[in-house]
């Protein structure tokens, strides 16, 4: 379908002073829970503090006010999650283009089904690791990170409000620069606006007070519709302005990740011998298996005696990460989550990544985003 | 040099047949290459071709039918698909993608299922054997 823009903003006056830009997500959630068109939003509640989120089950329209505002520092996917434990329930889902995407993966393997899931997308310019913004906030900001009550990422910022209430915003490029800021995955992400979800929200482009949705689908359209109808939202059609401000936005943002691919995926890409010393630092724990949204088998190969012996750490890395690089890396959606857990640090997402690319450029298929499963999955004769 | 270990998995259908009709033609090929035989070559994943490697192979070979004549109607459009992926996948792991071979042939085709082997084995031959430092 033709892809649709309107601007939209919560008509709860509680929720608008306290939802990012107008709250317009948090109103169609409330719509969604009120109205028992859903068992549950699933989405990210703040923790302990703002480097700290947890995702949680929603299923009181009123707990949804608890989920206003943005959490960088919480880098969470929910695919897996739905597909592992919610496939029965009705569900919302606030989704960053890689949940999206997994999502995506998971449908296309009947791990879960998508005819139940309201997804919410939001637009996201990237994540950075809780211990990281706790460095860097030290750093950049001098100020002590217990003192941060509100993050954002803005123009190419990211801007930090204190307990004083006082703001202090440092440029993402200079964070980056040194080493801090988005994690190194995000920041090769070209994904930014979820166009694989339902509808696309974010500030991008958007006036002072209103979300700017983008509509992706006939289900996203009718929610739309029908959150505006019940008097939850209202919307308004936004300017020439707003449009092409938004898609100068995404440009930027778009241009910048392929600078970094180029960076991370060729230029820095590790050589042989250092991913010799990567691969040979690892204990074998199987947390990148483990983490892996997409990665779904119930009896997998890597259990198998004949291509990892039990006894030996570290293992095979052509019968340890190959296979498993054969078995999930054309389907690689970049979510950064091996490369996270990873306790010796291997940097695993830039060789899947550079796999996942390698695979595109050759059969054209782009994980998470093409509607039909990889290719090597097709039973067709070509 | 030493001998170069050549892992060589056959499909069943044509390509163990053309390494039979070899035989029995008393056609020589060189006697490094190792003939695994499998039902089919859509039986082969990247699995396997990784596991040959570890376990010393210099160069791995996969023979199927041609295409468009494979006894499992479909086999070998699959298994191409997969071939293609491990070429992509090989050079990550500081593999030569020349190690690894694939190619049609028919029950019939002894004599080129003698010259694929030996060129194979020859080109293995001249890069020498596979290092890998784990």
């Amino acid at each position: 379908m033709n892809p649709e823009y309107l601007l939209a903003r919560s008509k709860n006056p509680e929720i608008l002073e306290k939802g990012e830009c107008g709250g317009a997500v948090s109103s169609i959630f409330q719509y969604l829970l009120d109205k028992e068109i859903v068992d549950g939003v699933l989405t990210l509640v703040r923790g302990e503090d703002v480097y700290d989120g947890i995702p949680s089950l929603i299923k009181n329209s009123e707990d949804i006010r608890e989920t206003c505002g943005s959490l960088h520092c919480a880098p969470t996917i929910f695919g897996d999650l739905i597909s592992k434990y919610l496939t029965e329930m009705k569900l919302a889902v606030a989704v960053k283009p890689c949940d999206a995407m997994a999502i995506n993966e998971l449908e296309k393997r009947n791990q879960l089904d998508r005819e139940k899931i309201y997804e919410i997308g939001l637009n996201c310019g990237g994540t950075v690791m809780p211990i990281t913004a706790r460095k860097m906030i030290d750093m950049f900001y001098k100020v002590d990170p217990d003192d941060v009550v509100k993050e954002e990422i803005d123009k190419g910022k990211f801007i930090i409000e204190l307990k004083d209430g006082s703001h202090k915003a440092v440029e993402i490029d200079e964070l980056e620069e040194k080493g801090y800021g988005r994690r190194e995955n995000c920041q090769r992400c070209d994904l930014m606006i979820p166009r694989n979800a339902d509808i696309a929200c974010g500030n991008w482009g958007a006036e002072p007070g209103w979300t700017f949705i983008e509509i992706n689908t006939e289900k996203g359209r009718e929610l739309v519709e029908n959150t505006k109808k019940e008097g939850y939202i209202e919307v308004k059609t936004p300017s020439e302005k707003s449009l092409t401000m938004r898609n100068k936005i995404e440009e930027v943002m778009i241009k910048l990740a392929k600078k970094f691919q180029d960076k991370y995926l060729e230029e820095n890409y590790p050589s042989p011998e250092k991913w010799d010393e990567y691969w040979n630092r690892c204990i074998k724990c199987y947390a990148c298996r483990d983490v892996c949204p997409v990665c779904y088998c119930k009896e997998c190969a890597l259990d198998k005696e004949c291509y990892v012996k039990e006894d030996q750490v570290p293992p095979d890395p052509l019968t340890f990460q190959g296979v498993k690089l054969s078995h999930m890396s054309f389907s690689c959606i970049n979510c950064g989550q091996c490369e996270d857990v990873c306790p010796m640090e291997i940097p695993l997402a830039v060789i899947y990544q550079r796999m996942q690319k390698k695979y595109k450029n050759k059969t054209g298929y782009t994980a998470g985003i093409s509607e039909e499963l990889p290719p090597l999955y097709s039973p067709e004769k070509e | 040099m030493s001998e170069p270990k050549i892992v060589g998995f056959c499909c069943n259908w044509c390509s163990y047949g053309g390494a039979d009709t070899a035989g029995t033609a008393r056609m020589q090929y060189p006697p490094g290459v190792r003939v695994i035989r499998v039902m089919c070559s859509g039986r082969i994943n990247p699995e396997m071709i990784l596991k040959a490697f570890k376990e010393g192979a210099d160069g791995v070979f996969v023979g199927g039918c041609h295409i468009g004549d494979c006894h499992y109607d479909s086999g070998n459009y699959k298994w191409r698909r997969r071939a293609k992926f491990i070429e992509y996948l090989l050079p990550e792991f500081g593999i030569d993608k020349d190690r690894f071979k694939f190619e049609w042939i028919s029950a019939s085709e002894g004599e080129k299922f003698q010259k694929t082997m030996t060129e194979f084995y020859n080109h293995i031959k001249e890069i020498g054997p596979l290092k890998r430092s784990n």
